[in-house]
């Protein structure tokens, strides 16, 4: 977003350079010819832009004040109708699927933030003080984040089987392990350690970048001062990631958000709707119950929710910056 | 002048003769290496132990203890998965998804990064913006209307309600467009005195200057579509038009405590990613830091 209004202003800065030189050109014709070719050219991505990402967006919010289901009555305006419904449902909330849905997704990202960007960091650290076969374990430790959620949800389905190698390892350490997947109080911290395992490795490659950005001087400098590598890495390297820190836990609250994949494979959304997120729940509510304007309405609710968090996260960035 | 560059030297000369002697922290890369070593075993871990369990049997894919290596081995788990012929499909049409998603997006967002990178017309700007818009709307809103369109045009369940959405993705565009900014102008002057056309400078000239953008777009959609699970789920509903995610999901349904059922299929889908990855790796990598700059 910040990147914004400088791209813009530097090409219309070119725009400009480019007129000035266009004007000594004889060739009036030229013009049209090269607006004709430019939307040739632009064509096909024109129109999946206005189909499927404009259209589709106006659509959604019309479509929430419309009662809407396939292939039984005609659409019938609602007007506010699912909106007043939905925010009815927050005097009770432990009677409405939507809402029992948000707290478990907010539970879910707070934790699931947390984590990823602890471990993400602490892997780019760790690869950057590397000597050696620093690319090689990047390598590795990238692994989990290139495979799919549904080859990673078959995948600890099995690990988190009561029998299962999770609960085998907190045998070893004499743990009694939980029954992870049924058990309304342990499947979605299940769904949150999975999640941090599988994404992790995607954020340590933004710090990883960030770390090689940062001046070696200045970390050499601290320690020829005397300051401990621990004390370096607080006082230095740290406070100079912190654009990497908020970039990582903006993205990562993003994606948490619309966590759907594992919620539907693994425990579609059960057991007691520990894990019913909001985005399965607008699922269930359209292709499960016919009710695609009441599923709408959520979306936009949701959309609204995810939007407020980012504005908030990009307030703490600004004023940090 | 001289003496100040002099200066600089001595003092770099004095750090690194300085940093060399250190070596009371040689416990801290002990520890780093323990770490490194630990996480390897996370990372690859819950890969490797799946791999070889994918060959042993439903009577031994529980063992408590369990066994890293199979035993007996058998080939039996994917015998019965290949054995309907259904799963084949699911991996053809999980294969024309893909190859479908990454050849069109990038013939599609390499024209329209050509376009407003190095063309001049009305509107430009207004669809550089909402390039740069759309790729913040977050999926769910466009989900119930998307589905709908496709519901309207009766193309639910056809291969083309799976590739139209994906066929040119703004993020890609972008990439491009930040690709094709960086060429010099005098390409196309010296192409267009020379008498080419528009779409020959583009073809012959441009692309292969852009190449590693050009793989880059081609894996990170191919990713994209052999890894996507929500959208053919939504758009499929009879098991001959079926993704490998979602056939994999009714599976799972079907299959629910035979593990070692569940854990083979899931190598199909995993093992062709993961030997992408390791072809191509630095793309992967590269270009999961180029969409930092969309944030």
């Amino acid at each position: 977003m910040a990147s914004q209004p400088s791209t813009s202003s530097i090409t219309s800065a070119q725009e400009l350079a480019k007129t000035a030189r266009r004007e000594r050109r004889p060739d009036k014709g030229w013009r049209a010819g090269e607006t004709l070719s430019a939307y040739l050219f632009l064509a096909p991505y024109l129109f999946v832009l206005v189909v499927f990402f404009l259209v589709v967006t106006i659509y959604g919010v019309g479509l929430s004040l419309f009662k809407v289901d396939i292939g039984f009555t005609t659409p019938e305006f609602v007007g506010l109708h699912y909106y007043q419904l939905l925010f009815q449902q927050l005097s009770d909330v432990t009677d409405s699927d939507f809402w029992i849905s948000m707290i478990n997704i907010i539970k879910y990202t707070f934790f699931d933030v947390i984590g990823v960007t602890f471990f993400a960091l602490v892997l780019a650290v760790l690869l950057h003080n590397l000597a050696f076969l620093k690319g090689a374990f990047r390598t590795i430790f990238y692994l989990p984040a290139v495979t799919s959620s549904v080859a990673v949800s078959l995948i600890f389905i099995w690990l988190y089987a009561p029998q299962g190698g999770i609960n085998y390892l907190l045998s070893v350490m004499h743990i009694p392990g939980p029954d992870w997947l049924n058990d309304p109080a342990w499947a979605l911290t299940a769904l949150i350690i999975m999640n941090i395992w599988a994404t992790a490795a995607t954020f340590m490659i933004y710090f990883l970048a960030a770390l090689q950005d940062i001046p070696q001087e200045l970390i050499e400098a601290a320690e020829v001062d005397g300051a401990g590598r621990i004390a370096a890495f607080m006082n230095i390297t740290l406070p100079l990631l912190r654009p990497a820190i908020f970039l990582v836990v903006a993205l990562a609250t993003i994606g948490a958000f619309q966590m759907f994949d594992q919620a539907k494979f693994m425990t579609n959304g059960g057991p007691l709707r520990s894990t019913l997120t909001p985005l399965l729940e607008i699922y269930n509510k359209g292709f499960g119950d016919n009710q695609f304007g009441y599923a709408a309405a959520m979306s936009v609710i949701l959309f609204v929710v995810i939007f407020l968090f980012t504005m908030v996260q990009r307030r703490l960035i600004d004023t940090e910056s | 002048m001289a003496q100040a560059s002099a200066q600089t030297n001595a003092a770099t000369v004095a750090i690194t003769v300085d940093a060399k002697p250190t070596r009371r922290f040689q416990w801290y890369q002990v520890l780093i290496y323990v770490l490194v070593v630990f996480f390897t075993l996370t990372s690859i871990g819950p890969f490797v132990f799946s791999f070889f369990s994918s060959f042993k049997t439903l009577q031994h894919i529980l063992d408590f203890p369990p066994s890293l290596l199979p035993n007996p081995w058998t080939l039996g788990n994917y015998q019965e998965i290949l054995s309907g012929g259904v799963f084949s499909r699911w991996l053809l049409n999980s294969g024309i998804y893909a190859f479908g998603t990454a050849l069109l997006n990038v013939m599609f967002s390499a024209m329209a990064g050509y376009a407003l990178s190095r063309m001049h017309f009305p509107g430009r700007n207004i669809i550089f913006i909402l390039t740069l818009s759309v790729m913040m709307i977050p999926l769910p809103i466009t989900l119930i209307p998307k589905y709908l369109v496709m519901n309207d045009f009766h193309l639910v369940n056809t291969y083309f309600a799976l590739l139209l959405p994906m066929m040119a993705q703004p993020f890609s565009v972008f990439l491009m467009v930040q690709f094709m900014k960086g060429l010099p102008k005098e390409l196309e002057e010296s192409a267009r005195i020379d008498g080419a056309s528009r779409w020959r400078t583009f073809y012959q000239i441009i692309l292969p200057l852009v190449k590693p953008a050009l793989i880059a777009v081609i894996i990170l959609s191919f990713q994209g579509a052999w890894n996507d699970f929500l959208w053919p789920l939504l758009v499929t509903n009879s098991q001959n038009m079926y993704t490998l995610p979602v056939g994999l999901f009714q599976f799972k349904t079907d299959h629910y405590t035979e593990y070692n059922l569940l854990i083979a299929g899931s190598m199909f889908n995993a093992i062709p990613i993961l030997v992408l990855f390791f072809i191509f790796q630095r793309y992967f990598m590269g270009s999961a830091v180029g969409s930092a700059v969309k944030g």
